[in-house]
């Protein structure tokens, strides 16, 4: 029986918790901070990346030939001194993160967005690397 | 790796142990809890959860946080390379005081929650002279 997702998100879901297991398996992802997604959107390559908490005008971003740089530093305010920790996850500290695109870009048409802890860079495809729609002749 | 470099700490799916009606993945947010002498405050890591997408609910010393993200912002996006799921936030705590719920707040900013949970006054600490024999 064919799996049915009625909601499209729910298949995005679905698809990149497969495409988690294939690359990573039981090693578990990358430890590499921030962790990406990129993603294909036709025209452009859209790479989002988690970064909670981090204020947006002090990450860097830079984009060269095929690569995308994210440098920046996560800091957080220290409670007062007679606070008592039951538990603490959340890192601090300096991240820089280098992310190949598996295509030619436009670099100097990229863009980025933060929102609500995460990170949105669009990247436009070079010209010559984007679809095209190739229309056929009528005899 | 630098002593100060930050490492990502994958995200740990959680199984909601109450029926939903709406399917989706839901993760264990990273916390930090710490307590000082008026109050507990829990902040919690959410990227992609906005501002009214938090719910808080505390009934009798059990406290939930739930998250939502926007998913319209993945429309008519194809995955090439994935290091992340994307899906809501949920965790349950015990909460070992006696909380204040009145004046319970809430502060969702840039994808992290700040819960302020004051304590009870008769759950206060208190100093306590010790005679001198």
């Amino acid at each position: 029986m064919a799996l049915v997702y009625p909601d499209p998100f729910a298949q995005l879901q679905g698809e990149l918790e497969r495409m988690l297991d294939a690359a990573f398996g039981h090693a578990g992802p990358s430890r590499l901070y921030p962790p990406v997604n990129v993603f294909d959107a036709g025209d452009t390559y859209v790479v989002k990346a988690e970064l909670p908490g981090v204020a947006p005008d002090t990450i860097h971003i830079d984009v060269e030939d095929d690569t995308l740089t994210l440098r920046g530093e996560r800091v957080f305010s220290e409670p007062s001194r007679d606070a008592a920790y039951h538990r603490r996850e959340r890192g601090a500290g300096q991240f820089r993160r280098v992310v190949r695109i598996p295509g030619r870009l436009a670099s100097d048409e990229a863009k980025a967005e933060y929102r609500d802890g995460v990170l949105t860079v669009r990247l436009p495809k070079a010209k010559e690397a984007r679809p095209r729609r190739v229309q056929i002749e009528a005899a | 790796m630098a002593p100060n470099e930050l490492e990502a700490k994958p995200k740990q799916k959680v199984e909601r142990r109450d029926e939903t009606t709406r399917p989706g993945t839901f993760f264990q947010p990273a916390v930090d809890i710490f307590e000082t002498k008026d109050e507990l405050v829990l902040v919690a890591d959410m990227p992609g959860v906005p501002p009214d997408g938090v719910d808080v609910g505390l009934e009798g010393d059990e406290l939930s946080i739930e998250g939502r993200v926007r998913s319209g912002e993945y429309d008519g996006l194809k995955p090439l390379y994935v290091e992340y799921g994307v899906g809501g936030y949920h965790r349950r705590f015990t909460l070992g005081e006696m909380i204040d719920r009145d004046g319970i707040k809430a502060q969702m900013k840039n994808g992290v929650l700040v819960l302020r949970l004051p304590k009870a006054e008769r759950a206060r600490a208190r100093r306590i002279a010790v005679d001198a024999a």
